[in-house]
């Protein structure tokens, strides 16, 4: 709740409040007069009696608002940095549990199951790293199967962003995977959002897929209209041709992994195919894509909220003050009648 | 108590005294450290068709099992210390899927909350509900994490291929120090499940004749047919399966709790069960010095007369 401009931690300790008229009923401090018409009528006295009930009342308050727990909540400031915005799309699919596979070389057989080198693991390694490269970025990731969901929307924080990432190298692949699905719902995270600086989607599969030609019209309209950039990081599988390599074979062209890169190149919008065939060509992309994408960008930072009792308790103490001095004088004048 | 008015007014200046010096305490006696327990744990959501029947009282209204799991995970994120780590995974077919690695609460609160508010049945993956080798796979997949969190488990316990009263699936590996709760959803009147389309949309409810009613392997066996007719055929119907989830609770040595209403009763059940971790906080004293201060302000302001001449 607000009040005073302020958020309040515990608001029921407000329920305190009326405490601060205990001082105006008070009697304690009262002497016992026989009869109270002997007293004369001393408007000075009256007026300190006054003040010093109100500053009483004033110390009672500030304390019970400190014990609300006062605070500025947690603010988002917008400052200009360098970066960009980066939903990533993991494939899922099984076939991802396979380790690289490299031209010329036997099939490996065995599945690694998201141990050791399988692809999977790689493509998380290498995100981590680029993750880690970019403080200013805004991180948002794709759970897709053959359904997709916007798992963590656009977030600065990069603890969520890792332990996502981390996620989606654990357990084995999922069989079916649906792309054009989990493009769509990228692009629609952008669409919620304002204008922040470069967007990206960065798609990072081990195979094509034929789209149909709706989702392509609707992808083609999105991305569009939502100035995209994608990165497609291609795990070439082991059929070994290069995506952007011409071939008289006619079957290799027509393979899903082509088609879709035929199809991304005809979307005019920025693309660029990273087509990953070791260790070391995954890293130079995800270098590529570092330099590239170092644009302006409208950062929202937050600052965390502060506790604000210090005013409240200075008020009380300095108020206290005044009392106790003018307590102790009146003991001092008390005791002085006496003698 | 008697004083004179002399003593009285000293008296009161010596309590006002004391109520500065709790106040200066408060501005300036030194935070101090202080350890708190923290968890690392693991929820997993069952986003199976039978969490889809609504069956729950939450506030006065009936919610389905799924959003009560949803929204008891929440509770207890908020009711979790600051220090804790938490990660998300979601049940369907026979395995967990992990969402997102344990992460620290307080500072990723948002983005938990927000994925956990993602998460329900049009993201699984199957039709099948098998609780038992989901729980184990949770348990690996946990094994895998440093540190390996503990796990909230929340399901109605409702297996989809039936399994045998005896022969079920047990886990063979050693649980390396992986514990957990389950929590049980559901209420104890079998009803009929919701059925969804595979894109999601709805479809009626499952019929007795859509499901099995035994496990996968009762054909194989030699039972004459007159045990397998005497079978009852209601797996087409859900309600919370505790004495299947109280077995699977006894046999991975993990804690069980039915339908709880309160975040604590789970936070408390993890606290007697899971490994905990000492988080150094540092810890603001001035509360206290501000409440014994009003509260001598108000001894002194009382109305009535404490103390007597």
């Amino acid at each position: 709740m607000t009040l005073l401009g302020l958020q309040w931690a515990s608001p029921m300790m407000l329920l305190l409040l009326p405490l601060l008229l205990l001082p105006w009923f008070t009697h304690n401090q009262d002497k016992t007069v026989a009869w109270s018409h002997f007293v004369p009528v001393d408007p000075l006295s009256n007026l300190i009696g006054l003040t010093f009930k109100t500053l009483a009342s004033v110390v009672i308050a500030s304390l019970i608002l400190t014990l609300a727990g006062p605070y500025i909540p947690e603010q988002t400031i917008e400052r200009v940095g360098n970066g960009a915005e980066v939903v990533i799309l993991v494939d899922r699919s099984r076939s991802m549990d396979d380790p690289f596979s490299t031209r010329g070389k036997a099939l490996a057989v065995n599945r690694t199951v998201g141990k050791g080198d399988s692809k999977r693991r790689l493509a998380k390694k290498y995100l981590m790293e680029f993750v880690d490269k970019r403080p200013d970025d805004r991180f948002g990731f794709v759970l897709f199967s053959d359904k997709a969901l916007d798992l963590l929307p656009l977030t600065y924080n990069k603890d969520s962003i890792r332990a996502t990432i981390n996620a989606s190298a654990l357990g084995k692949g999922l069989s079916e995977t649906n792309i054009a699905k989990a493009m769509i719902k990228a692009a629609e995270m952008y669409e919620k959002e304002s204008y922040h600086g470069s967007r990206t989607v960065l798609l990072v599969s081990d195979g094509g897929q034929e789209f149909s030609a709706e989702d392509k019209k609707t992808i083609a309209e999105l991305y569009k209209r939502e100035t995209l950039t994608l990165y497609w990081i291609y795990m070439r599988s082991t059929t070994g041709l290069s995506i952007e390599e011409e071939s008289d074979d006619d079957s290799w062209s027509k393979t899903p992994e082509k088609r879709l890169h035929k199809f991304f190149k005809s979307l005019d919008i920025p693309y660029r195919v990273f087509d990953i065939e070791s260790v070391k060509s995954f890293s130079e992309a995800i270098d590529t894509i570092d330099k590239q994408q170092d644009q302006t960008l409208i950062v929202e930072e937050i600052i965390p909220r502060v506790t604000k009792t210090e005013p409240f308790f200075w008020l009380a103490m300095m108020t206290m003050l005044i009392l106790v001095l003018a307590q102790f004088y009146t003991a001092w004048g008390v005791r002085k009648a006496h003698e | 108590m008697k004083l004179s008015y002399q003593s009285r007014i000293a008296a009161s200046a010596f309590l006002m005294l004391l109520v500065i010096i709790l106040i200066m305490s408060a501005l300036w006696f030194p935070r101090t450290d202080r350890t708190v327990k923290v968890m690392d744990l693991m929820f997993v959501l069952d986003i199976t068709q039978s969490m889809d029947v609504a069956d729950v009282e939450y506030n006065g209204e009936t919610i389905t099992r799924l959003a009560w799991a949803k929204e008891y995970t929440k509770q207890t994120l908020q009711a979790l210390p600051c220090g804790s780590h938490v990660g998300l995974a979601a049940f369907s077919e026979s395995r967990s899927l992990v969402l997102i690695n344990p992460v620290e609460i307080c500072s990723s609160y948002n983005d938990l909350s927000q994925m956990l508010f993602k998460i329900d049945g049009s993201i699984a993956w199957a039709l099948s509900s098998e609780v038992s080798k989901a729980v184990f796979g949770a348990i690996d997949q946990a094994k895998l994490m440093d540190p390996s969190p503990d796990l909230v488990f929340i399901t109605d316990g409702h297996e989809a291929p039936p399994l045998h009263e005896t022969l079920f699936p047990k886990y063979k590996k050693k649980l390396d120090g992986v514990s957990g709760v389950f929590v049980g959803v559901g209420g104890d009147n079998l009803l009929p499940i919701p059925k969804h389309k595979f894109d999601g949309t709805a479809d009626g409810f499952w019929k007795q004749s859509e499901v099995l009613h035994e496990d996968v392997y009762a054909s194989l066996r030699s039972e004459s047919a007159e045990v397998r007719a005497a079978r009852p055929r209601n797996e087409h119907l859900s309600s919370q399966k505790q004495s299947h989830l109280e077995n699977l609770a006894s046999m991975l040595n993990f804690d069980y709790v039915v339908s709880p209403t309160k975040s604590n009763a789970v936070i408390n059940a993890l606290e007697n069960r899971v490994k905990t971790r000492d988080q150094v906080v540092d810890y603001d004293w001035a509360p206290w010095f501000a409440s014994i201060a009003l509260f001598l302000l108000v001894l002194l302001y009382l109305p009535f007369r404490l103390i007597r001449d």
